[in-house]
């Protein structure tokens, strides 16, 4: 590389550190990766500013003078664990120059532009979270899945013993509960008609809501990264008199539980008693347990 | 440009900046550790390291990402500097194929996604272990100018009088990180555009692939080539394609760690295009293969030692 190289590559190490510091700090890393990677971006951040920052100050490494003051000449086609077919030792001379490109790769410029382009673009248009469509394809609208073997017995004192109540003697369940309940016949028995309160985020709802008389709560559960993100919903059933929320509001959702049957699929339903607005969390990601 | 356009750009942009964040800072991990490992890292190290017989030192580098564990992002930097330091290409196929799946987070993963499994668990490990080293095996009969790009060639004999100092580790680092990074961030690109325009693992087109485990295997397989996961969170996702029997689902957190969208960019930073397309074809055919054999013949005896919940009608 030449002193030239060495500095834009050591450019564009500076800016891709900086983007890591810039979502660390400004806190928006949140919409984007489990809390638990938060460092590592603070961390990876650091470390690139710092590569970045040295190559600039510091572009022509000796590595650079050495390799440019001599030459090499072998061959490099073996197969694995075989001898190189001939001494290194006794290097005959080809010419000023090396056989072979050691560090072939892309000019800067190129990386720099290829690169940047999509970060720019992506920066731009990015809303921080998924519209509804990219929601629906991370499963909001989907039905949970069949539990199978393995499961430990779960029964009404686990239930009393391990969910905590409101002050209305409602219990705080999790949404991933509600939600797999729909999955597991044995559960169902325990939460049908059961006084919770549910909190997360609105979302309008695309099923058996002919009447539109439902919206719909759900919450993101994730293990690393928005890429591997799962959106579990349960639909709300609202009176007449009760008041709604709007979509994309934060909310406690108290009422009954229940199950119904929609096209053969067995879905989680809260009869809603009142919905109150509830303090946004830092990260609405809940981490897989 | 229609709300729905408008969409699907800002949710690819969500989509490309999640995995590049995630990615960027293993990745630049993956490249410090291989500049210092080409710089201060003795030519034919490895040669006094492992055993002399190839295929014990394969099925050996195969196990090692019990004890190193590393993500497929990570692992390619490293290998890259490693087969030019002079670790056998076959040795170094086998780590970089079976890391990502032979490691105790995607053990532990796996199981806690799959309600506790340990048989779901085992079986994804020993399929990616016994792929990868078949791979490699394969792969050590065949010379270097057959996969390697020509730039990543074991470097022997005289050292090439590289200097083995800060300064020269730090620039080996900057440049591979520039390398794997522009690869990495073309493959995020790619991964980000299928996955909010092609693909909708809800739609009925995916559902309907479940009824057949050789055609579900390979949607499947197709599936994690797009949705390009981390190995660490994929069993959850895969477990949460209900319709799908477990053959498909293995071959989805078999074949994703080893070939996706984004890896095979990162490949092409260490080999030739043709023996990506060699490496994708097999491992292709052999995770299809090993999950069909799985779900046809290895898991009714295992389902049958269990008693099952009984299903929501």
């Amino acid at each position: 590389m030449t002193s030239l190289d060495t500095r834009l590559f050591g450019f564009l190490a500076c800016l891709w550190g900086g983007l890591l510091i810039y979502f660390y700090h400004s806190t928006r890393i949140r919409d984007y990766l489990d809390i638990g990677f938060h460092h590592f971006i603070m961390i990876g951040g650091i470390g690139m500013l710092i590569l970045g920052a040295y190559s600039l100050i510091n572009p022509k490494s000796k590595s650079n003078k050495t390799e440019k003051s001599k030459s090499c000449c072998h061959d490099h086609g073996d197969h694995d664990g075989d001898q190189h077919p001939h001494d290194h030792n006794d290097c005959h001379d080809h010419g000023d120059h090396c056989h072979h490109d050691h560090e072939e790769g892309h000019g800067p410029f190129i990386t720099i532009f290829l690169t940047l382009t999509p970060l720019i673009l992506a920066m731009t248009y990015t809303q921080d979270k998924l519209s509804n469509g990219g929601m629906a394809k991370k499963g909001l609208y989907e039905k949970p899945a069949l539990t199978s073997a393995n499961l430990p017995p779960f029964t009404r004192q686990d239930l009393e013993k391990n969910v905590p109540k409101n002050e209305h003697g409602e219990f705080q369940l999790r949404m991933i509960s509600a939600y797999y309940a729909a999955g597991d016949l044995e559960i169902q028995d325990i939460f049908e008609g059961l006084p919770v309160e549910l909190e997360g985020r609105i979302a309008p709802e695309k099923i058996n809501n002919a009447s539109g008389d439902r919206l719909r709560i759900f919450r993101s559960i994730i293990t690393c990264c928005a890429a591997d993100l799962q959106i579990v919903g349960v639909s709300l059933e609202f009176p007449e008199e009760a008041n709604r929320p709007q979509v994309e509001d934060w909310v406690k959702a108290s009422g009954t539980l229940t199950f119904e049957t929609v096209e053969d699929d067995v879905l989680p339903l809260l009869k809603i008693r009142e919905v109150i607005p509830a303090e946004e969390p830092y990260s609405e990601f809940r981490r897989r347990q | 440009m229609t709300q729905e356009r408008q969409d699907q750009l800002a949710d690819g942009s969500y989509e490309f900046l999640a995995i590049f964040l995630e990615g960027l800072p293993f990745i630049f991990l993956g490249t410090l550790v291989s500049g210092f490992l080409g710089t201060y890292l003795p030519r034919g190290a490895f040669a006094k390291i492992l055993p002399k017989n190839n295929t014990l030192a394969v099925l050996i580098s195969g196990l090692l990402g019990a004890v190193f564990p590393v993500c497929e992002c990570a692992v390619v930097p490293v290998i890259r500097r490693l087969v030019k330091n002079g670790l056998p290409v076959s040795c170094a196929l086998a780590y970089m194929l079976a890391a990502p799946i032979f490691n105790p987070v995607t053990a532990i993963s796996t199981y806690k996604a799959f309600n506790n499994s340990p048989e779901i668990a085992i079986s994804r490990l020993a399929m990616g272990y016994m792929i990868a080293v078949f791979i490699a095996l394969i792969v050590a009969r065949k010379t270097h100018s057959f996969f390697l790009k020509s730039s990543v060639k074991t470097e022997n004999g005289d050292e090439h009088h590289h200097p083995r100092n800060l300064n020269a580790a730090l620039n080996n680092s900057l440049r591979d990180l520039m390398d794997v990074g522009l690869y990495f961030c073309i493959g995020v690109v790619l991964t980000a555009i299928l996955k909010t325009t092609v693909i909708d693992p809800t739609d009925d087109f995916w559902k309907e692939l479940a009824n057949n485990s050789i055609v579900g295997s390979i949607g499947m397989m197709f599936l994690a080539f797009v949705l390009s996961l981390c190995s660490t969170s994929d069993a959850f996702i895969a477990a949460n394609f209900h319709n799908f029997k477990y053959g498909p689902k293995l071959a989805f957190m078999v074949f994703g760690p080893m070939m996706d969208a984004k890896l095979i960019f990162l490949y092409s930073t260490v080999f030739k295009w043709k023996f990506i397309l060699f490496l994708f074809v097999a491992i292709f055919i052999l995770t299809g293969a090993l999950s069909i054999l799985f779900e046809t013949k290895i898991l009714p005896g295992w389902m049958s030692q269990q008693t099952e919940i009984p299903l929501a009608p």
